[in-house]
């Protein structure tokens, strides 16, 4: 059911324009973000439904940012995005309470299923 | 049958270059030799120097006992001779002392001393009463002598001048080897000479009868070298000897005789002799044997003794040069082993630096593709809004979205490869029935086997019991080596696989063979296929990861996986497997099941 609110978290700009520009074109307001402390400003200023979150990033990685996110109490799902190289990090985000994960790189229709799944979680759980 | 190569436990043999091979060898010899000659320095050389000391301790020994016995002899001999002469000399003396000379020359007189001399042994041959003008006065005895002077005689002269003479064996008138003891006695103005014959048997038995061997003898000789009694030697009494005379001297002289001559003038072997002095008469006691029968148990221990020694000696030399080559082959398997082991190490840590180096890669390469893979779907998107008018463009549009498409998802196979031989991934650990998740495995891929020919053999040992291990990664590992067996029948109409499974209850291990009938993997080949990106499938087909992956899973779970392989016969891999994984993994599995509350 797009119309929701997507933050996009990656340190790779052109991926997160470029995915940005893809979940727009199917119905998302989507924002995007390169480090975990922005991340963090956006979602004390304007919550979102659904959080893709990349692990690997310079200055606040992913799981440091994800415990933040966790901290601030907010009604959302968290989607972790990761170049592979960090399937255990994976694991523990979802440990952490992050939804699921995805490895990059992915389809663009395989990121919509699953931000729709955590919509759905995410709604199911009202 | 594939011939077996000698693989090591991580599957590449400790290939050596030529010259590091010839280089160890050389270094074996070396040792081989140092080995010999240490040990037959440490153990030959105390044999000899002992086996030297006793012989040189005991050949003295017996050679002084032998002289010692020499010497009794001689010392025995002479006691003896002196004791008979002093005796008779004695008993002459107190006969003339004690009796008159008239009473001597009575008739029966001399007969009665005669007798007397005789009673217990025959040492007298005659006894007779002279007068100073040399014509007997009374006369016992055998030989026809009373008419005959003595005055000219050289012994007559001698008792008269001394009061007592002893001569040396002489033929006088009776022309037979003998000799006399006279003593001179004055009656008033009136001096007379009791003068006895010693009976030469008699006298002869004292030394004649000893023997000593077989060719020692005991003799007498006079200053003259002449024989006073008979010798054993091929001379008799009143001969004249070879023996080398010497001076009077006191006391036993012991002398090594050589170059001596016999009767017959012909070389007589060396001689030990033992010599000693009478005073009176001047008589050579002579103790002589030949030197070689005299010394015989000393020549005889010193050849058994170097026979021993030879024997010994040769004895170390054999057992040294055995246990040496021993001790060679041993410290050779355990080079061999150390090397293998070296090698696993290499091969470990080069696979776990490419582990770590992949994994980085991975990454790095996972993000630009997933920027490539969105500005594809951009570019998709864009078409569907605004679609292109020209046909064959739309179709190259097509075609080239495709091609990205197919090469992104192949260069994520190779990162996904890449990452799960870094072992990025995630172990689960499970009971698994290695017989029946063998077989299917095999189901999955007999299919494709069938279409190329090749049949599958399956030995199921079904004493296994369940292994602990991860099903996942084990499905990875059976895949792999499958396919590649599958794989290595290319070009060939047929073939077949056998999978064999063993429980090795003493290493508590399960042993799994994949061997295939296909065309072999050449030796140079052979060391390098574990290694990660080597492959020799055509640019395309295989990534070079399968068997660096499943050496890395094997290893992981506490295995090894080894190859043997014979050109054009086939390969075997060889999975060994412990029942249950190492602790460590067990231990960083139970690590990430703590459950981590968020902060």
């Amino acid at each position: 059911m797009p119309g929701f609110r997507v933050l996009l978290v990656d340190d790779e700009i052109i991926f997160t324009k470029n995915m940005s520009k893809l979940l727009k074109n199917r119905g998302y307001t989507v924002t995007a973000v390169n480090s975990g402390d922005e991340a963090i400003r956006e979602l004390e200023q304007n919550p979102v439904d659904v959080i893709v979150l990349d692990l690997k990033m310079p200055g606040m990685d992913g799981i440091t940012t994800l415990k933040e996110i966790m901290k601030l109490g907010l009604f959302t799902e968290t989607l972790i995005l990761t170049g592979h190289g960090s399937i255990d990090s994976a694991l523990e985000a979802m440990k952490l309470g992050a939804y699921d994960y995805l490895t990059k790189p992915c389809e663009i229709d395989e990121l919509v299923a699953k931000i729709e799944a955590a919509w759905a979680k995410k709604t199911g759980n009202l | 049958m594939t011939k077996e190569s000698p693989i090591s436990h991580n599957g590449t043999e400790p290939a050596e270059a030529p010259d590091v091979a010839v280089q160890r060898q050389a270094t074996y010899a070396r040792l081989f030799w140092r080995f010999v000659w240490l040990t037959i320095l440490c153990s030959l050389v105390p044999l000899l120097l002992v086996g030297w000391g006793i012989n040189l301790h005991y050949t003295r020994f017996a050679r002084e006992r032998m002289l010692n016995f020499f010497q009794n002899q001689v010392e025995d001999h002479r006691r003896i001779i002196a004791q008979f002469l002093n005796e008779h000399t004695s008993k002459l003396q107190l006969i003339a002392r004690t009796h008159d000379r008239d009473q001597l020359i009575e008739p029966g007189a001399l007969q009665t001393v005669f007798e007397l001399f005789n009673q217990d042994v025959r040492s007298l041959t005659d006894l007779s009463v002279i007068g100073d003008h040399g014509y007997h006065l009374a006369y016992v005895g055998s030989y026809d002598l009373w008419s005959r002077n003595y005055s000219k005689e050289f012994w007559f002269t001698q008792v008269m001048e001394k009061g007592l003479y002893i001569s040396d064996m002489f033929m006088g008138f009776r022309k037979e080897p003998h000799f006399i003891i006279a003593v001179t006695h004055s009656n008033g103005d009136k001096k007379w000479i009791l003068r006895a014959t010693i009976h030469t048997e008699s006298f002869r038995s004292l030394v004649e009868n000893v023997r000593i061997g077989g060719t020692g003898e005991v003799y007498l000789l006079n200053t003259e070298s002449v024989y006073q009694t008979n010798p054993r030697s091929n001379a008799a009494i009143m001969d004249t000897s070879s023996y080398p005379m010497e001076p009077y001297h006191e006391g036993i002289r012991i002398r090594l005789l050589e170059n001596l001559k016999n009767a017959q003038g012909l070389d007589r072997p060396s001689q030990i002799a033992c010599q000693a002095w009478l005073k009176n008469p001047r008589w050579l006691l002579v103790v002589q044997q030949d030197h070689d029968e005299a010394f015989a148990d000393v020549n005889h221990a010193n050849t058994w003794t170097l026979v021993f020694l030879l024997l010994s000696a040769a004895s170390i030399l054999v057992v040294t040069v055995f246990i040496t080559r021993h001790m060679i082959t041993v410290i050779k398997r355990r080079d061999t082993e150390a090397d293998r082991l070296n090698q696993q190490l290499l091969q470990a840590g080069k696979l776990a630096s490419i582990g770590e180096l992949s994994a980085g890669v991975a990454h790095e390469i996972n993000n630009p593709l997933a920027i490539i893979l969105t500005e594809r779907q951009l570019l998709l998107d864009a078409a569907k809004h605004a679609p292109i008018a020209d046909s064959e463009f739309q179709e190259q549009f097509s075609d080239s979205m495709n091609q990205i498409d197919l090469q992104v998802q192949r260069c994520k196979r190779i990162t996904q490869n890449l990452l799960r031989f870094s072992r990025r991934t995630q172990s689960m650990i499970e009971t698994v029935d290695l017989n029946a998740f063998i077989q299917e495995v095999v189901d999955l891929l007999e299919r494709e086997a069938r279409s190329s020919g090749i049949k599958f053999f399956s030995e199921p040992d079904p004493g296994l019991p369940p292994v602990s291990s991860d099903p996942s990664q084990l499905q990875q590992v059976f895949l792999n080596l499958i396919t590649n067996a599958i794989d290595a029948h290319d070009g060939k109409p047929y073939g077949s696989i056998r999978i064999c499974t063993r429980a090795d209850g003493e290493r508590q291990t399960a042993i799994v063979k994949v061997a295939d009938s296909g065309s072999g993997i050449t030796p140079e080949n052979l060391n390098r296929i574990f290694d990660p990106f080597f492959t020799t499938k055509a640019v395309g087909k295989g990534t070079g990861l399968g068997l660096s992956i499943c050496f890395s899973i094997v290893k992981r779970l506490g295995g090894s996986l080894t190859v043997q392989s014979e050109v054009g016969k086939g390969t075997e891999f060889t999975i060994q497997l412990p029942y249950t994984p190492p602790k460590e993994l067990q231990d960083s599995l139970s690590a990430k099941r703590t459950p981590i509350t968020a902060a």
